[in-house]
């Protein structure tokens, strides 16, 4: 009436022992997320075309430390979303790509408040175009973070889902603002950070559903 | 010191079991028991089976076993996969526990002659008919009928084909229930 006896289900696994290729280390993992997604995001830049203004913001110090803030937050969370399936790795890891995403953040807020105290307000606009544009920038870098994702254990599957999403949408926010002329920081802060954040919060609420652990009856036979 | 000659030991094991080594494994998991028992007892697992998840952990650990890097310690990467196992049984045991209720009584009815409820002598009857069973039907009737468990998890479990477990289960209750009428029309019982 109980399980399979402990030694038999031992000596099953056993017979099944095929060789494995080994999972690399999360840092050599991010850097072939980031070669893989690379060209799918430069691919929708050059299409939908590199904004005119290019040579000009390459020579603000603002926007390069806000683009190198979010493209650290993307890098940064797909780290920690490879160090989140393997077993054993301290959980504090899951926090790195939080410096990068308080300075992006951070540089948001403040612009916010500086257009505020010198226009004497902030206006907000309708600017749709982000949703679909930051979505199809960021699907090459989602599929290429998900199909690596699911080879690691399932042990935090909210987790690791969302800062798939996070590095996937930041990569994404990261290449809209080459070719998309909108560098108001409320207009950022809500229609570009607001999709990525909402493409976290979807992908967290759907991790326990991609992300599992086998069950018995796929158990070795 | 002790600690530590075990966790290279069985990281050895590992490296070898990655390689495809059969006996190394074997040898891993069994050495492994003790440990995964230990994590489990430690992480305070109330209301489910001790056994049953030091099984999830050996099936969690052959499922993730790549992620293993064996330059790194082995205790940790095994723990964290049993404290992980211990979770998700609690929570599956705290929704199960969520969707029954506890009644004082079993409400019944009394009827003079048909009482909806079985009498202990015919559980006893069930019991023995079904003991009586040939091995191969008496096994997919305990799995199917009085676990409940699936065709697929049955298969795992048994080793048998689904397409053997559906017949053998068939056999097993249609002897069942010619062995039960063929009792009850002996006492006279309910039909």
């Amino acid at each position: 009436m109980s399980r399979l006896p402990t030694e038999d289900l031992i000596a099953r696994i056993a017979a099944s022992a095929e060789p494995v290729q080994r999972l690399r280390p999360p840092l050599p993992r991010t850097l072939l997320w980031f070669a893989l997604s690379l060209p799918w995001v430069a691919a929708v830049v050059l299409i939908m075309g590199v904004r005119p203004d290019i040579g000009e913001r390459l020579h603000d110090t603002r926007w390069l430390i806000e683009q190198g803030a979010i493209l650290m937050t993307a890098a940064m969370s797909a780290m920690a979303a490879f160090c989140a399936g393997i077993p054993g790795r301290p959980r504090s890891e899951l926090l790195i790509p939080l410096v990068p995403l308080v300075v992006w953040m951070a540089l948001l807020g403040e612009g916010c408040v500086r257009s505020w105290l010198s226009v004497g307000g902030l206006t907000l606009q309708a600017d749709w175009m982000c949703l679909p544009a930051i979505a199809m920038i960021g699907f090459g870098p989602a599929a290429v973070a998900a199909a690596m994702i699911v080879r690691g254990a399932p042990l935090a599957p909210v987790a690791t889902t969302a800062l798939g999403a996070l590095a996937a949408g930041g990569f994404a926010a990261f290449g809209l603002r080459l070719f998309h002329l909108q560098d108001a920081s409320l207009m950022v802060l809500v229609w570009q950070a607001g999709t990525v954040f909402g493409l976290v919060l979807l992908a967290g609420l759907g991790g326990p559903f991609l992300l599992r652990w086998k069950r018995p009856d796929q158990a070795p036979r | 010191m002790g600690d530590d000659k075990f966790d290279i030991e069985l990281r050895a094991l590992m490296r070898a079991a990655q390689g495809g080594d059969g006996a190394a494994y074997a040898d891993l998991l069994r050495r492994s028991l003790p440990f995964v028992a230990r994590v489990v007892r430690a992480q305070r697992a109330y209301g489910v089976e001790i056994d049953d998840i030091v099984q999830d952990v050996l099936l969690s650990l052959h499922a993730v076993r790549h992620t293993y890097d064996p330059d790194r310690p082995f205790s940790p990467w095994l723990a964290a996969i049993a404290r992980n196992r211990v979770i998700d049984a609690q929570r599956k045991r705290g929704r199960i526990a969520r969707n029954e209720e506890s009644v004082a009584e079993l409400p019944e009815t009394f009827l003079p002659d048909h009482p909806n409820t079985r009498a202990p002598d015919e559980a006893e009857a069930l019991r023995h008919a079904v003991a009586d069973l040939p091995p191969g039907q008496r096994q997919a009737v305990e799995m199917l009928k009085l676990r409940e468990l699936s065709l697929k998890e049955a298969a795992a479990a048994s080793g048998m084909s689904i397409a053997a477990l559906k017949v053998a289960v068939h056999r097993g209750v249609k002897a069942l229930r010619l062995r039960l009428s063929s009792s009850d029309e002996i006492n006279g019982g309910v039909p």
